[in-house]
């Protein structure tokens, strides 16, 4: 994967992570959890989830299998590994760090 | 294709993304109707919020394969890195790969033509040839006779066609030239499937006698006349005019293998075919009908053969065979068994360079353990530890066949410029796309198994739990390779020496003449020129005349044909008579006759048994006298003296009056046909269109040929001529033994270098994994010859049981090589100890380096080391 989506989709990749370290879902559902926990303030592009969760599925961050719904409906639920765990917590804290970093400069003036 | 299949969805699996995401649409949908949205709405704002679902699927394409590129480059990283780090075992390995590859392809394109690649006939497959065995030909043939009978009572055919035995006869287009003619039914090329490039087939009615005659020419012979308009124009054959009606192909060639230049219709006369004593010769040829196979027709058309068997002459009767083969085994006949055994020969040279590499491989992996061990504990997985050997024994194999087509392109080359004559249709082997793709299918499948055995050595769990050396495990597997290598070079080699010693055989066997100092000159008349007797007598006279000015007539004589060859002339011994008798002989065979002038034995050197040879005066009035080679005096008289008997040949009775030594007659390989020899009489009525004059000088075959062309053309500027030494012919028709010894020889040389390498290797990694015991028993008092006894142990009962297996697997196949023999039992015992005892002496100098080397370890490191 290219470069220059390196925040955005590093971003998205916090999102997943912690969305899954909740429960197990599929890609609707953490679409639905990013939506709702954001309260709309964060709407993604869903397509753009399923490129990131195959690749983080390849880098072993977590693991996916089929299951059936609670409405009978075939759909693929991911898990967070325990690389996804750890790769969570470094992330989050290097997300809070930036993030508060950048607001502090904003809040300069 | 359907492994395609699996790799696909085993690795792209676009049906799972696709439905991943339809579920996800789904659920959206589901989602915004429970909101209250109208279905249509639900819908569309589903797909509005999912964006862009293509470009979504190939976005997850792309992690896919960019993970495989990034891995696949990795690998190729990894690989080239440990190739730069150990360039020695990568050359070695490239080396065995490209001996090995190079030779099977090779050979393979050598017998390729032969015993694989389709006839150039549709459905080449059913065609067949058929007819009787008897001493009259080398293969098969029917009679008229018998011919048409077969024709209308056989089931098992779909198309029956007949020629006469292709001859040569004089065709005048433009200029006159003498070419290879064929006399065929009017269905010849239909039975083959085969339409004229140019113009069209014969018809049915130009095939009834006496019809006006046609002509189909071959393409090379139409394209030196050069004129494009030549179908329909007229040509001269042999003084009758014959209208062109079409051309043959360029690719055609006869079923038999002949040159053909000219095609005329047989016109087959069925009443006199069918006359009691009617002995007309054919070829035929037959295409199988549908679900009929060789063995199936050969049952179907027995009792027909039984049946015609009547035509046969009498006397021949209990010598004759039905044969009914296929049309390949017709053309290659004794070819065949030469193209297996080399091809079986290069595919164990293949299996031995794989071997070897696989142990090279084997000792390196061992080396690799730690690394490969070091690597799954930190996550790779198996399958991608396996995809890593993958990429390199891809890699192997492609530089592989590369190398290994090049090198066989070397060997062609040189083959075809050693032993031209060395191979049947050795000219038609070349390099090409069906080759090609047999050498990039060995290589791959070579190079596969040699990359995959290692690795699964490698990775079995037991071995990768730890990562210390201690647990070096000492594995059968690398001996058990071994004992095979020495059993496959032992058969190789002692192969080989039984073709060197059939070839020394060939080369020391005697003709029965003295060829050296021996120069040939054939003179060929044209029938159309020399029809008149009384003209072709007034030739032959006049060339015998001025030829024998050059030397003394102790030194110079004629005949119609010269040892070793023979078969020109002969006849059944049952069509000769003895005493006034008319009984015929029984004993059977072929006997060899030549007409020969007085001076022939003294200039030829065959030596005169008893009686004597014969004069100068008898060769004028009437045939008197007749000589006999020592055989068939044997074969007819016994103990009896021949002297003073009287034989008929087909001329009225012939005093015996001597007996001369035998002389090669059928090649130098097969045994004798008897032979006799009648006079050359000065009247000519047995004089045909060749004469082959004799000399016995030291002069040069290019001067006498310069000679010999003024005198030739002084009589008749017209008639060509060929000087040919005959120690040079001797040598050439040793051509195919000394191919076939050479090829076995250079691959049992290859096969004994393989092995030796391959036994070094095996006794230096064993001795490697032994260093501390080996230490620590030089520490303990140990001399060095107790040491290398100790390595040895490890070696030698591999080396015992590789030769066992080796011998057992020569005299498994010994008899399929007697019939390429010459005079050598397969079964030799003194050359099958010989091989044995070289194979021996190369294994233990293979060892003995190594073991000495291992031998000199100096205890005191060894043990601090550890």
């Amino acid at each position: 994967m290219g470069r220059r989506t390196d925040t955005l989709a590093g971003t998205l990749e916090l999102l997943i992570l912690k969305a899954l370290a909740r429960t197990p879902n599929h890609g609707f559902g953490i679409a639905l959890h990013i939506e709702g926990a954001s309260e709309g303030l964060l709407t993604i592009e869903e397509g753009s989830l399923y490129p990131a969760l195959h690749r983080m599925e390849r880098e072993k961050l977590i693991r996916g299998s089929w299951s059936v719904t609670e409405n009978a409906r075939r759909a693929k639920l991911y898990t967070l590994t325990t690389a996804g765990q750890k790769r969570l917590e470094v992330i989050e804290a290097h997300w809070l760090s930036t993030a508060k970093g950048v607001s502090k400069v904003l809040r300069f003036a | 294709m359907r492994l395609f299949a699996w790799l696909r969805r085993r690795f792209f699996p676009q049906d799972d993304w696709r439905e991943e995401m339809e579920a996800h649409l789904e659920m959206r949908k589901a989602w915004n109707r429970d909101c209250g949205m109208p279905d249509v709405l639900a819908d569309t704002e589903a797909r509005k919020k999912f964006g862009n679902q293509t470009r979504a699927l190939e976005s997850v394409r792309d992690v896919y394969w960019a993970r495989w590129i990034d891995e696949g480059l990795q690998d190729l990283r990894h690989t080239l890195r440990d190739w730069r780090r150990h360039p020695n075992l990568f050359l070695t390995i490239l080396a065995t790969l490209m001996l090995g590859i190079g030779a099977a392809t090779a050979i393979f394109s050598l017998v390729d033509p032969l015993l694989f690649r389709p006839l150039p006939y549709p459905h080449g497959e059913r065609l067949v040839s058929l007819g009787y065995t008897g001493p009259i030909d080398t293969s098969e043939f029917l009679l008229g006779g018998s011919y048409l009978t077969w024709r209308d009572e056989q089931q098992v055919l779909s198309a029956f066609t007949a020629m006469r035995p292709a001859g040569e006869c004089d065709v005048n287009l433009n200029r006159p030239v003498r070419v290879p003619c064929g006399l065929v039914e009017w269905n010849f090329l239909r039975t083959f499937e085969i339409f004229p490039a140019a113009g069209r087939d014969f018809l049915k009615a130009e095939d009834s006698p006496g019809a006006p005659l046609t002509a189909i020419l071959s393409h090379r012979f139409a394209e030196t006349a050069g004129d494009r308009g030549i179908v329909g124009s007229v040509v001269e054959v042999d003084g009758s005019k014959a209208r062109v009606v079409g051309i043959l192909p360029s690719t055609f060639v006869m079923p038999q293998l002949g040159e053909v230049d000219v095609l005329l219709p047989a016109q087959l006369n069925e009443a006199a075919m069918r006359a009691p004593n009617a002995t007309m010769f054919l070829r035929a040829f037959g295409r199988l009908k549908p679900g009929v196979n060789v063995r199936a027709a050969r049952e179907a058309m027995t009792p027909v053969f039984r049946k015609t068997l009547q035509d046969f002459p009498r006397s021949l009767r209990s010598e004759a065979g039905f044969v009914l083969r296929s049309l390949r085994d017709r053309q290659i006949e004794e070819a065949k068994a030469a193209s297996w055994l080399l091809m079986l020969a290069v595919l164990f040279l293949l299996a031995m360079s794989s071997v070897n590499v696989i142990n090279l491989l084997l000792a390196r992996s061992e080396a690799r353990r730690e690394e490969f061990a070091m690597r799954l504990a930190l996550g790779a997985g198996y399958w991608r530890l396996l995809r890593q050997s993958f990429t390199e024994s891809v890699l192997y194999g492609s530089l592989g066949a590369a190398l290994g087509m090049a090198f066989a392109i070397f060997l062609l080359r040189s083959l075809s410029a050693m032993a031209a004559g060395g191979f049947l249709r050795l000219e038609a082997a070349r390099v090409d796309g069906r080759v090609m793709m047999f050498a990039v299918a060995i290589s791959l499948l070579c190079a596969l198994t040699v990359g995959s055995i290692p690795t699964l050595h490698l990775l079995r769990p037991e071995l990768l739990r730890t990562w210390t050396h201690a647990t070096a495990r000492r594995s059968r597997l690398r001996q058990m390779l071994l004992s095979l290598q020495i059993a496959f070079s032992l058969l190789l080699l002692s192969g080989s020496l039984l073709f060197m010693r059939s070839l020394l055989n060939l080369e020391s066997s005697k003709p029965g003449f003295a060829p050296e100092n021996l120069i040939a000159v054939t003179v060929n008349v044209t029938h159309a020129r020399y029809s008149q007797p009384a003209k072709l007598a007034a030739f032959h006279n006049e060339l015998e005349r001025r030829l024998s000015l050059l030397l003394p007539a102790r030194l110079f004589a004629v005949a119609d044909s010269l040892p070793p060859s023979g078969r020109t002339h002969g006849r059944p011994l049952a069509n000769m008579f003895v005493d006034g008798s008319h009984e015929p002989l029984k004993n059977g065979g072929m006997v060899a006759f030549r007409y020969v002038t007085p001076g022939y034995f003294k200039t030829m050197k065959i030596p005169v048994l008893s009686g004597t040879v014969f004069s100068e005066e008898q060769r004028v009035g009437k045939e008197s006298a007749v000589v006999l080679s020592d055989a068939l005096a044997r074969r007819i008289f016994g103990r009896e003296s021949p002297l003073g008997r009287r034989i008929e040949v087909g001329s009225g009775w012939l005093n015996v009056i001597g007996v001369v030594g035998d002389v090669k007659n059928s090649g130098l390989e097969k045994p004798s046909d008897p032979e006799y020899y009648r006079l050359r009489m000065r009247d000519g009525i047995q004089l045909g269109y060749t004469a082959t004059a004799v000399f016995r000088t030291t002069m040069s075959a290019v001067a006498i040929d310069r000679w010999a062309k003024k005198q030739v053309a002084a009589i008749d500027p017209t008639v060509p001529l060929q000087v040919v030494a005959l120690p040079e012919r001797l040598r050439s028709l040793n051509d195919r033994p000394r191919f076939l010894a050479l090829i076995m020889t250079t691959l049992a040389l290859a096969a004994v270098l393989l092995a030796a390498v391959g036994l070094y290797g095996v006794v230096s990694f064993l001795a490697a994994s032994r260093k501390r015991e080996l230490g620590l028993r030089a520490a303990l008092g140990a001399s060095r010859k107790n040491l290398i006894a100790v390595i040895e142990k490890d070696v030698l009962p591999w080396v015992l049981a590789g030769t066992a297996l080796g011998v057992g697997g020569e005299l498994l196949t010994q008899r399929y090589i007697r019939s390429l023999l010459f005079d050598v039992s397969a079964a030799d015992v003194k050359i099958l100890a010989l091989a044995v005892a070289l194979m021996l002496l190369i294994a233990v100098l293979a060892c003995w380096r190594p073991a000495v080397h291992a031998s000199k370890v100096d205890p005191a490191i060894t043990l601090r080391v550890e």
